[in-house]
């Protein structure tokens, strides 16, 4: 299997705001994979698990199945987009994913991380972790900031609706995706 | 009514188009200003059920994308259209059809991808049979 790791030589992937001790952390927590997926057509496409909850220090690692996607936070340094991770978390913004390529990130902010694909988030694929408490942004209604006077991007309509519900992430802490990825032939 | 102006919109590029193929066209590379969409955006270089695809950036998102199989030889002319701009009542007009002679027409829906990167529909001329569509199958 391909990973950022590999392919960019680097230390891999991002490991968001993690020190040494969190590093250490978070080798012995259980590591989440969250799938890229898509039906052979492109038409139907998604994150699954869609929502998870995650103790701090945890580390996600997304994979891409079929298709070409990206993990990409809901943060203004991505696009504009509007911030809707923990103030003081880092964004993250992988490359285009290929199948067999992963990514991974480590988070030790508590709150809400909503993010989306960067080519399908018109189409409604989006993510939302949960790491330790539902708080930060990511708990406030998409059209906050507007009262604030920022000049972001707002969240997709096909987007707000495919988010999985805080409460149904905490009760569930594992919430699968709905879609069907085998329904839809080429042609 | 969405899906009545897609299928006339097949119907339109099917009667429309060209019935004698552009040489310069028929065996990858087509000429420039047709360019190799894996080295404009991050794509795989074949797409299964698609094959390699040339496009001239000019035209994005439209197309016309032309697609290859694994041996250099066209199979299809792809449009990529918007939603946005079927919704809207956009008027596309003169997309070119240099594939020469037309067998078959497609309309799928695609979520989107690089390049691409709003949901819109494929229209796919196919210049091969329908069974030949396995060129590209993978």
């Amino acid at each position: 299997m391909l990973t950022r790791r590999a392919a960019l030589g680097v230390g891999g992937g991002l490991l968001v705001n993690a020190g040494f001790s969190d590093l250490v952390r978070a080798k012995s927590a259980e590591l989440i994979e969250i799938h890229m997926k898509s039906d052979p057509g492109g038409g139907v496409v998604g994150f699954d698990p869609i929502g998870v909850l995650l103790q701090p220090g945890q580390t996600v690692r997304w994979v891409c199945d079929d298709n070409v996607h990206t993990a990409t936070t809901y943060s203004p340094t991505n696009d504009n987009h509007s911030l809707r991770i923990p103030t003081n978390a880092q964004p993250w913004a992988s490359d285009f994913l290929l199948p067999q390529q992963t990514f991974e990130v480590t988070l030790t902010v508590e709150g809400i991380y909503d993010y989306f694909c960067a080519p399908h988030e018109e189409a409604g694929m989006v993510g939302r972790l949960i790491v330790g408490s539902a708080v930060g942004p990511g708990a406030l209604p998409f059209d906050y900031y507007l009262t604030q006077g920022h000049n972001w991007k707002s969240v997709p309509p096909a987007a707000q609706k495919s988010f999985p519900a805080v409460e149904t992430i905490l009760t569930q802490k594992i919430v699968r995706s709905s879609l069907n990825f085998s329904k839809m032939p080429m042609k | 009514m969405f899906r009545k102006t897609l299928i006339a919109l097949g119907i339109m590029m099917l009667v429309a188009g060209p019935t004698v193929a552009a040489e310069s066209v028929e065996k990858a590379p087509p000429p420039a200003p047709y360019k190799k969409v894996s080295e404009l955006v991050k794509l795989p270089d074949f797409l299964p059920g698609m094959g390699t695809l040339y496009v001239d950036p000019a035209t994005l998102p439209d197309g016309p994308f032309l697609a290859y199989d694994h041996a250099g030889k066209l199979v299809s002319t792809i449009y990529m259209i918007p939603l946005k701009d079927i919704d809207g009542h956009k008027t596309m007009d003169d997309l070119k059809a240099p594939g020469g002679n037309v067998d078959h027409v497609s309309l799928y829906y695609n979520a989107g991808h690089p390049g691409v990167e709003v949901p819109h529909y494929h229209v796919v001329l196919w210049h091969v049979t329908k069974a030949q569509e396995k060129l590209v199958e993978k």
